[in-house]
This record gives structure tokens, C-alpha cells and sequence, in this order.
């Protein structure tokens, strides 16, 4: 078992907001019960030691949001209801709190976790801060100090969440570090490296625990690197496996590449976005990114195997049960990095277990999540990539360059902005984008530390739309959308009320009834809500919804009747 | 220059207001070079612009900010650090952390001996009431329904507060729902006068404080 640098005292973090308070190394324990003087405090409030089985119970306490998803599965579907299509027209703005920090090309993508009346929220440039849930006031920043010399996380300095266990919040960086910070004064505890930053690495995500786990993923497929997914100790911070996405030579799946691993082995595979997690399979499900150089294939002949796919990954052992490529061979930055939505859905008269996403490429998926079985792939959109999955479970490519007619651009049918399901319905809830590209590919210079994207994409900006669609996943049929005027790069949540919360490019925080896509309320944020998707929660008998836009964080709840 | 260019971000103290508190940097692992290079090129997504002032009054610039931060060294005195540490672990890990241990209501101690003189920690523990840091400052906070919480102020403005309480929770309250809002010009932590800490026995802390 490899063992990781592990660094317990960090002199590049800064100090929390309101403390000289300098990072230490930590021991994972709970303090000791203050000795201090004071009045004895009766008042009743909550003081969680977040454990396994809190991160397991996912949504059944509504004053909690744990995991960046709200639960393992994915769905982002809470069973919140005081919020109704009846009563989201009296949806006020009820705090802002400003980050300070702004998102060079990129947006404020960040789910916070809720906890004991405190919100924990990460930002971008690596800021992150505890929030009063109540009021958006903070009780402490941190803010790492960066190196000059980043590589992907100069381009998209973003951060997607925190992970929570115990007294400790895990947070990953744009130098590709892996932090654990004390929850109540923002202090770092410990520190370790994923990878080497200056070769492009960065990582982006927001970590998920599971039972004696820390998981997370790396970013930089646009540059020659390894995707990997590890595992580490949430005590000491010691990587206890690590999973690559492309196999060495000799191993399964290796026959994909060429036999030159100068090629293989830089191939990228990224694996920047959080994964859904079945604790009964005692499996995770990640989304792999795409193969590098991104628009050039000819130095890499084959399948690129696991580029581009979903995998299911042995939580104990860190090894691969099954996968599916959505884009064997991909050719346009059709990275795979989706939340996949786990669900119980009825097949042909049976109930399957199953994981779906909608995918880069214009196509949503329903896969058998314990054998990898494909149950169904239809385009969500108006691709002219490819219209059906064979039998063999490839998609029949009709257009591979976009000199046939329109294909999504890089950013894809959808990227990794999540999307909702809710399992009454049956109905799966994503922010497509139809756009128009072409792609002409260019064979580029393969450096250490450089980009390597191999070519240009054309992409017609009049043709561009986006929509909320919603689709029944039994069929695959959209039932209805509703069209933005932009294709737009934001996430969905989905409550039991019957709502559907989403964003869009041009700043709307919008919701919508879950039947019917009926647009019920709207609310300028002025910024475009970009990655983000809305989280929920109960606090004092309030129901608050709360979605990141540009540098702010925005809490709405009703407006009390007879206010106003 | 200082008051010119950095104290309305950064305090006319360099303590910090919108911007960091800029009289520990050194003590927390800066160096000459990276304070140099942070001011040149701002920090990124911040609103810490960069700049371009000559070469020679950065510099200038940087040795002001290290001088901010200089403590006279602890002088030698007598001491067991290791009776240091127990008399610590009795009386203080409670609230203070030291060596990755301890609580989290009071101001974490490490490298104390760098950011601070000898005098000044001795002041802190015989009468921590005359000087307490900012976001450790007391309050006590009396509910609607009579519950008394006492803790250090985080955060607070016309409409709420925020604690870290005696119980080292993190907790926002609005003011509408409390009755009273008491600052105290005590500290959370209790003296340590010459009854409860001997002379000798202070000698120890302190000689135990200087390792961290």
C-alpha cells in the first residue's frame, strides 16, 4: 500500500478569520470537555460527531445535508415539503453571504454541507468558510496560499465541496493536495499530495467519505496525465489504494492503448467529479474523463480504455468490478464526469437496481448497477453523433467530426453539472445544451506540464440553446422542457413537493413544477449560475434553499403569509 | 507607504479589517521573497490587486511588514518544560490547543513564543481579562426562554450573532430571539493568579509554551 506524503503542519494556509490560529497536526479524537469556567450550558443545541451511519441516513434528518449529493445515491432528491408549487411564488431571498473571491472562467460550483445550523462551504481559489445557516454570517475563513506554478487549477480555480466525518472537513486543492481541517475553526489538521501540480495535476472535487474512507478524484485530462481515484484514512490521511484509470501495460484493458506507455500512460482519464456510492454492493460509481490529447486520436489507436466511462469500484479493495464507455475512442472532450444516479427502477415488470447517466454525449443511460448491463441508451438530445446504441453496447457513430451535421460541442449534451431524479415519477431532470461544433484535429507536441488538447473546435454560437428536460427513464422519452436562452452549465435538485429547481447562463434561479416543467417562480441572481446545483434544508422550522452564483452564496425560504 | 497603500484593507495596524492580519506572516512560515511576491502580483480572485511600485520601496515595504511581527526572544529562566506540559494538560488543554491536542474556545498556542513576549503571556495568564483577541472575546447570551449561553463572538451585526460557545459549538442566533445580550469585559478563561498558578509552577508553563 503505497504510503502518500502526509504534511501535519502547513505553513501555506492562512490563518482562519478570526484567530492567529495556525494549522497543526491533529490527532482524530473528540476535545476534551472544556474545563474552562462559564455558566453551564443547558440550551439544548445539537453538537453532531458526524459518524458512518449519519453519512448513510442521507436526507432522513432534514436539517442535515452531509455529502455533496445529499445522499450516496445521487438523486439530489429531497423529501422537503413545505416548500410547494402551490406556495414557490412567496420564495424571498433571505440572506447573501459575498465570498470575496472571484472565478477566472469558470463559475461558483460548490453544494454546501449543512450541519448543526452551520453551513460548510468551499469556494473557489481555495477559499472555504463556515456559515451561519440562519443569517449567511461567517464564522471563519480559510484560504490556502497557492504556488505560482499551477497547472489545470490556473484555468479553473474551482472548488465543488467539502467531505465531513467526525469533528473534520476534507477538502481538496488546486496544487492537487487533499486537506483535512478542523470543522470548528477552519484549521488545517493535515495535508497530503496527490500529485505533482506542475505537471498539470489539480483536483477540483468535493470528496466522498464513506465508512473509514476519504475518496476523491484528480483533474488535469487536458494536459498528459494519469487519472486515478484514492482512498484515503480520514485519521491520518495515509492512502489506503489507489485505482488508475488507464491499466498499466499488460493488465486488462491495456490492449486498448498503443504499447508505447509514454502514450498510454499520459492518457488522462480524469476523474473530477464525485461519484454515487451503494453501500449494499459496497460499491462506488465514477464518472472517467477523457483520453489526451483530447480532439487527437491518432497517436492513440483504440478504445482508450476506462477513458470516458462509468466504473464501479470495490470500496474495500480499490478495484474495478465492471464499466461501461459511453465514448470509446473519444475524439471531442466528451469527459464522463457526471454524478451517476442510483435508483430502483421497474424494467420489464421487474424491479432493477440501476445507476443512469446522461452523458456528454447527447445520450442518457440506464445500466444494471451490480453487473454493468446496459438497459438503455437514447440521445437527450439532438446529436448527430450517433441516434442508437448497437446491440454490442457501442454507439453506431454516424458523424464523428461534425461535417455531417451538428454536434455538441466540448462542453457536451450536459457536463458535470448534476442533475435530479425523483423516483415517484420516475423522471430524471437535466440541463441539456444543444449546441453546433466542429471539430479539426491537429497533432500537438506532448510536454510535461502543458496543455496537449490536440486541435480546435468551431462552434456556432447562433445555433446554441439549452433546456430543462425531463425524461422517463423507463423509456427514455422526454416528457417536457423548457428552453433557456443560452445552453447553460447549471445543476437540478428535485424536492417531494413536486418542484424542480435549475439555473441558467443568464443568472436565473428558477423553479418549476416536476410534471409539467411549468416555469412557477424566477429570481435574478446576475451571474450565470454555472456548475452548481441548489441544496435544501429545515433549520427552525424553515425550509431554505440555497444555490451559488458568481461570488455569492444566496439562501431563499417563503415569505411569511400576511408579510409584505 | 504602509498607511498609503495597504491600511485601509489591512488595518492601520496591520491587524487586519477586509484584508488579513499581516503581523504574523514570518511567524507562520513566510519569507522575505513570498510577502515580496504577493504584493507584486496581487493574489488571483481576490480583491488584493498587485502592484507595481519600484523594486527598491517593495522591499522597503516588506521589512516594515516583518517588523510588525518581532518579539523580544524568551530570555532563559527556570523551568521544568515537562512539569510545564502536565500543569498545561491540567489546566489549559481544556480550551487551548498545543501539540495537535486540546480544545478550540481559546486561541491555539502554537509557536506562542514567536508571536508573542513573555511578558505579554504572563499578563495573559494572571489577568487574561485586560487584553483578549479579537473573535475570542466574551458574551453571554440569554434566550427567550431563560437558557444562558456563554461563548466568544465570531461574528455578529445589527440583526444576529455567532458563537463558538463553552462547549465549543459552533452556533448563529438572531437577536430577536434572545433577551439578552451581554458583552463582558471578563475573559472566558479564568485568571490564573498566584493562588491558583505559583510562581514556580509558572515558570514551568512557560517554559513548556516556549517549545511549541
Amino acid at each position: 500500500m503505497a504510503r502518500s506524503l502526509v504534511r501535519c503542519l502547513s505553513f501555506g494556509a492562512v490563518a482562519a478569520l478570526v484567530s492567529g490560529a495556525a494549522p497543526l497536526a491533529g490527532q482524530y479524537d473528540r476535545p476534551p470537555p472544556n474545563t474552562g469556567p462559564g455558566i453551564p450550558d443547558d440550551s439544548g443545541f445539537l453538537d453532531t460527531f458526524v459518524t458512518y451511519d449519519h453519512l448513510r441516513a442521507g436526507f432522513s434528518d432534514p436539517g442535515r445535508w452531509l455529502t455533496f449529493s445529499g445522499d450516496y445515491s445521487g438523486k439530489r432528491h429531497s423529501p422537503l415539503t413545505q416548500i410547494t408549487p402551490d406556495n414557490v411564488h412567496r420564495l424571498v431571498p433571505v440572506w447573501t453571504f459575498q465570498t470575496g473571491t472571484m472565478t477566472r472562467g469558470r463559475g461558483f460550483e460548490t453544494t454546501p454541507l449543512l450541519l448543526d445550523g452551520v453551513l460548510y462551504v468551499t469556494g473557489s481559489n481555495n477559499f472555504a468558510w463556515a456559515v451561519d445557516a440562519r443569517t449567511g454570517r461567517p464564522f471563519w475563513q480559510y484560504q490556502r496560499e497557492l504556488p505560482d506554478d499551477l497547472g489545470y487549477g490556473r484555468s479553473a480555480p474551482v472548488n465543488r465541496g467539502f467531505g465531513i466525518l467526525g469533528d473534520r472537513l476534507f477538502m481538496v486543492t488546486l496544487d492537487a493536495d487533499l486537506l483535512a481541517l478542523d470543522r470548528r475553526t477552519g484549521a488545517v489538521i493535515w495535508e497530503i499530495d496527490l500529485a505533482d501540480h506542475r505537471l498539470g495535476y489539480a483536483a477540483t472535487l468535493a470528496p466522498l467519505v464513506v465508512d473509514g474512507k476519504v475518496i476523491v478524484g484528480i483533474s488535469g485530462g487536458e494536459y498528459p496525465t494519469r487519472g486515478f481515484i484514492d482512498a484515503y484514512d480520514p485519521e491520518t490521511g495515509e492512502r489506503i489504494w489507489r485505482w488508475y484509470t488507464i491499466p498499466d501495460p499488460g493488465q486488462p484493458g491495456s490492449e486498448t492503448w498503443p504499447d508505447d506507455p509514454e502514450i498510454s500512460l499520459k492518457g488522462g482519464g480524469g476523474t473530477w467529479m464525485t461519484g454515487s456510492y451503494d453501500p449494499e454492493l459496497n460499491l462506488i460509481y465514477w464518472g472517467t474523463g477523457n483520453p489526451n490529447p483530447d480532439y487527437f486520436g491518432e497517436s492513440r489507436p483504440g478504445d482508450n480504455l476506462y477513458t470516458a466511462s462509468l466504473v464501479a469500484i470495490d470500496v474495500d479493495t480499490g478495484t474495478l468490478r465492471w464499466h461501461y464507455q459511453f465514448t470509446p475512442h473519444d475524439l471531442h472532450d466528451w469527459d464522463s464526469n457526471h454524478v451517476p444516479v442510483l435508483a430502483e427502477v421497474e424494467i420489464d415488470g421487474a424491479m432493477r437496481r440501476v445507476v443512469m447517466v446522461a452523458n456528454r454525449n447527447g445520450f442518457f443511460y440506464v445500466l444494471d448497477r451490480e453487473t454493468g448491463e446496459l438497459l438503455l441508451g437514447k440521445p437527450y438530445t439532438d446529436t448527430t453523433w450517433a441516434r442508437e446504441i448497437g446491440p454490442d453496447g457501442r454507439p453506431i457513430v454516424l458523424n464523428e467530426d461534425g461535417s455531417l451535421g451538428c454536434l455538441p460541442d466540448n462542453w457536451g449534451g450536459t457536463n458535470f453539472n448534476p442533475p435530479s431524479y425523483d423516483p415517484a415519477l420516475a423522471t430524471f431532470f437535466v440541463n441539456a445544451r444543444e449546441t453546433c461544433a466542429i471539430f479539426v484535429p491537429e497533432e500537438p507536441e506532448i510536454e510535461e506540464g502543458r496543455t496537449a488538447m490536440g486541435g480546435v473546435v468551431w462552434i456556432d454560437q447562433d445555433q446554441g440553446y439549452g433546456a430543462l428536460r425531463a425524461i422517463d427513464v423507463r423509456s427514455g422519452e422526454i416528457q417536457w422542457e423548457f428552453r433557456y436562452t443560452s445552453p447553460t452549465m447549471a445543476g437540478v435538485m428535485s424536492t417531494a413537493a413536486g418542484l424542480v429547481f435549475a439555473g441558467d447562463h443568464e443568472g436565473n434561479f428558477m423553479a418549476f413544477d416536476s410534471r409539467t416543467g411549468r416555469n412557477l417562480w424566477y429570481y435574478q441572481t446576475g451571474s450565470p449560475i454555472w456548475g452548481a446545483a441548489a441544496m435544501t434544508y429545515m433549520l427552525d422550522g424553515r425550509q431554505y434553499v440555497i444555490i451559488p452564483s458568481g461570488t455569492t452564496l444566496l439562501a431563499f425560504a417563503l415569505m411569511p403569509e400576511g408579510d409584505g | 507607504m504602509y498607511q498609503a497603500r495597504c491600511a485601509e484593507c489591512h488595518g492601520p495596524e496591520a491587524e487586519g479589517v477586509m484584508g488579513p492580519n499581516l503581523t504574523r506572516l514570518w511567524i507562520d512560515g513566510a519569507t522575505d521573497d513570498r510577502v515580496f511576491q504577493t504584493v507584486r502580483s496581487g493574489i488571483p480572485g481576490s480583491v488584493m490587486p498587485s502592484s507595481s511600485m519600484p523594486d527598491n520601496e517593495l522591499w522597503a515595504l516588506v521589512s516594515f511588514l516583518k517588523s510588525l511581527g518581532a518579539v523580544p526572544p524568551w530570555d532563559e529562566h527556570a523551568g521544568d518544560a515537562e512539569a510545564g506540559g502536565e500543569i498545561f494538560a491540567a489546566n489549559c488543554a481544556g480550551c487551548h490547543q498545543a501539540g495537535g491536542k486540546g480544545g478550540r474556545l481559546g486561541p491555539d498556542l502554537a509557536r506562542i513564543s514567536s508571536r508573542n513576549s513573555r511578558d505579554a503571556v504572563i499578563q495573559s495568564i494572571r489577568d487574561p481579562a485586560l487584553s483578549v483577541e479579537p473573535g475570542f472575546r466574551s458574551v453571554l447570551l440569554v434566550t427567550a426562554d431563560g437558557h444562558r449561553i456563554r461563548g466568544a463572538i465570531k461574528s455578529e451585526d445589527a440583526f444576529s450573532i455567532q458563537i463558538m460557545d463553552t462547549n465549543q459549538r459552533l452556533q448563529g442566533y438572531l437577536k430577536r430571539d434572545l433577551q439578552e445580550v451581554r458583552r463582558e469585559d471578563s475573559s472566558l478563561m479564568p485568571a490564573f493568579g498566584p493562588d491558583r498558578l505559583s510562581e514556580a509552577e509558572l515558570d514551568h508553563l512557560l517554559r513548556y509554551l516556549a517549545t511549541l
